[in-house]
């Protein structure tokens, strides 16, 4: 009986720790295998540990390029997707215009379209209009997919604001612009900055539709893709890591500034 | 105060809305003396907010002018008006803490040194130590204060009002009413307050507007609305009222003698806002605290020159400091009476038989061509305020 009520008193600490395992598992076999000396062309199996990887990250012909290329096109599709995303979550809700509710349901339709699919239809599209398949087919295929989650995160924080704020900001002296940055901006940006992060994410691993679309240029998950049929070089998972890391550090910077205001407040 | 300058009233001219086939407003004109406190009473959807909105610049009228003072200030945007407001909702920026919240209007016209105002004005409204704190932070009652400091600091020509103490809870709000009152005293700028309780209302302003289905109904301080309402609206909305159908039986010496179920009632000239020629229609008015209520037995000890009604006691309700009465008469059906708790009368149960008198000086005469219910609880007007509230 005691062990019983032990594992009572600690029942959620213990199913919290068995989920956060579960989630961070991967993401330590990822890291672990980065400091791995493979025997053969394949990173599977552990042999010994190096640090070879880590001091030459930029030693697989190719996967740099791949990178920087993924890199681009996830800031600049995140940019496109936040500001076209955002001003048509403030219209949606803001405004009454002919055709608004079926803008409404038809933005969640790149959500619900299974991803070969709509890749395959891009294709079709863009070999139809005679595009030259790169950069910028990637680019306009990842904005058009980040959109519905940028309308969908902003939408949700535009209508749980009160129009009054800005009723309020304008009665004291801010003009149209003043209000827009000094009110309605702050109050959205939460909502905002969730649809920028997840673009940004969306954008930076998708393999389908960019496989698709991208004719000759490569992308760092086709890079990877490619190279596992191949082997495995130990620099994916150096880079995998240190993606990893540079997210845990934004987490932490965020919360100390938090923290810090926090305790200025009080 | 120089309450005599009027370079700072605010002059409504002709001004109305209209939303489609819909009319929220209709054209009123509205002088509001500089320096006043003024209530816009009204139940909701009567035009009261959208009056106020119109002063304020957030909505545009469809006829007529705001002026303030000379300025006419009609086509200018909110944030060009020399107008300040405070919402029902008090929308306090979330993202800002009450410091800055209320700095806010000083910033945006440019102003640096922004300190020593905020200061001071968190002083005025008792909020000094809560400077750095959240909005969410604080309760309905600071909130409502933050509110108010961030419309006052920016010394408006005119504050505006809008069901400020809607969200409060009774205590609360009756605190506050003191309070507005005295910052309005101590700071001397125009209040422009809407609400649609009337004991709000009659505490708080000097003068009173009474709205009705986008009209303007009487105007006036809250002592001569009450003792002499001059539509049935006003007369039901503000307390209770009994309403008597009534004909003019004879006029002269400044007094109306008028035929009730074949009693007589006097009704002096001047309280009597509608036309009474002999054998016209008219209401006649009483409120239920001025009548004295004796038993059948002792009527003859009523003094002369009474009005005087009889009837029956159908309930009697004990509310402490009075009894309220419920008299069933010829005249009219439900007769309210209010009696002090003094000297009770023991004789005063259900069943017994009555005489209501009153001095005809407390009489008021209405135009019989209105509504005897308008205003009343139950009316059209009431009934969307509650729901509004659900």
């Amino acid at each position: 009986m005691p062990f019983v009520n032990w594992l009572r008193r600690r029942l959620v600490v213990i199913a919290g720790l068995l989920t956060l395992g579960y989630l961070l598992l991967p993401n330590v076999i990822v890291t672990v295998f980065s400091f791995n000396k493979p025997n053969g062309r394949f990173n599977y199996a552990w042999q010994q540990f190096s640090t070879d990887a880590w001091k030459d990250p930029c030693g697989v012909a190719g996967m740099c390029g791949s990178l920087s290329l993924s890199l681009r096109i996830a800031v600049w599709a995140t940019v496109g997707a936040t500001v076209l995303g955002a001003m048509i979550a403030f219209a949606l809700v803001r405004y009454r215009f002919r055709a608004r509710g079926a803008v409404n349901s038809l933005i969640f339709l790149p959500m619900a379209m299974p991803e070969v699919v709509m890749a395959a239809s891009l294709l079709t599209l863009f070999l139809n209009m005679g595009a030259q398949l790169g950069f910028w087919t990637i680019l306009i295929a990842h904005i058009m997919f980040c959109l519905s989650f940028v309308v969908t995160a902003v939408k949700a924080r535009v209508m749980s604001m009160d129009p009054r704020l800005e009723e309020a900001a304008r009665d004291l002296y801010a003009g149209p612009v003043q209000t827009f940055v000094r009110v309605t901006l702050p109050i959205a940006a939460p909502g905002i900055a969730a649809g920028a992060l997840l673009s940004f994410a969306l954008s930076f691993d998708d393999f389908i539709i960019t496989n698709f679309n991208a004719g000759s240029t490569v992308t760092f998950p086709m890079f990877v893709w490619g190279s596992a049929q191949r082997g495995t070089p130990v620099q994916i998972n150096v880079i995998g890591t240190a993606m990893f890391l540079i997210a845990v550090l934004f987490v932490l910077a965020s919360m100390a500034v938090g923290n810090r205001r926090n305790r200025q407040k009080a | 105060m120089n309450t005599t300058d009027s370079s700072g009233d605010v002059r409504l001219v002709g001004i109305g809305k209209t939303y489609g086939s819909f009319t929220a407003v209709h054209p009123l004109d509205l002088t509001v003396p500089q320096g006043s406190f003024f209530a816009l009473l009204g139940a909701s959807g009567c035009g009261k907010t959208t009056t106020l909105r119109m002063i304020a610049g957030l909505e545009e009228p469809t006829s007529g002018s705001v002026h303030l003072g000379e300025q006419e200030v009609t086509r200018l945007p909110p944030y060009k008006r020399p107008v300040n407001t405070v919402f029902q909702s008090y929308a306090l920026f979330p993202h800002l803490d009450i410091f800055e919240n209320v700095a806010f209007g000083l910033r945006r016209r440019g102003i640096r040194s922004v300190k020593k105002q905020v200061e001071e004005m968190l002083d005025l409204v008792q909020l000094g130590e809560q400077a750095r704190k959240k909005p969410h932070q604080l309760s309905g009652g600071q909130q409502q204060r933050v509110a108010v400091a961030r419309a006052l600091i920016n010394h408006p020509k005119v504050l505006l009002l809008d069901e400020p103490l809607g969200a409060l809870d009774l205590k609360l709000r009756r605190q506050m009413q003191l309070e507005l009152k005295r910052i309005q005293t101590e700071v001397g700028i125009t209040f422009i307050h809407v609400t649609h309780d009337q004991e709000e209302a009659m505490t708080m302003a000097d003068t009173v507007a009474v709205m009705d289905a986008g009209r303007v109904e009487q105007l006036g301080p809250p002592t001569e609305l009450y003792e002499n309402p001059r539509t049935t609206f006003v007369a039901n909305f503000l307390g209770t009222s009994n309403l008597i159908e009534a004909e003019v039986d004879t006029r002269g010496g400044g007094d109306i003698v008028l035929d009730a179920g074949g009693g007589k009632l006097v009704l002096p000239e001047a309280r009597c806002s509608a036309s009474a020629r002999t054998g016209d229609k008219v209401l006649v008015g009483i409120r239920p605290e001025k009548i004295s209520l004796t038993h059948v037995d002792d009527a003859g000890e009523i003094p002369e020159g009474r009005n005087r009604v009889t009837g029956t006691i159908a309930d009697a309700s004990f509310i402490g400091v009075s009894t309220q009465y419920v008299v069933d008469s010829a005249v009219c059906p439900e007769f309210a009476v209010y009696v002090q708790n003094v000297e009770r009368d023991g004789r005063l149960v259900p069943g017994a038989d009555v005489v209501l008198h009153w001095s005809p000086a407390h009489t008021f005469g209405l135009d019989a061509a209105q509504s005897l219910l308008a205003g009343t609880t139950g009316s059209a007007g009431v009934e969307s305020v509650e729901e509004e509230a659900a």
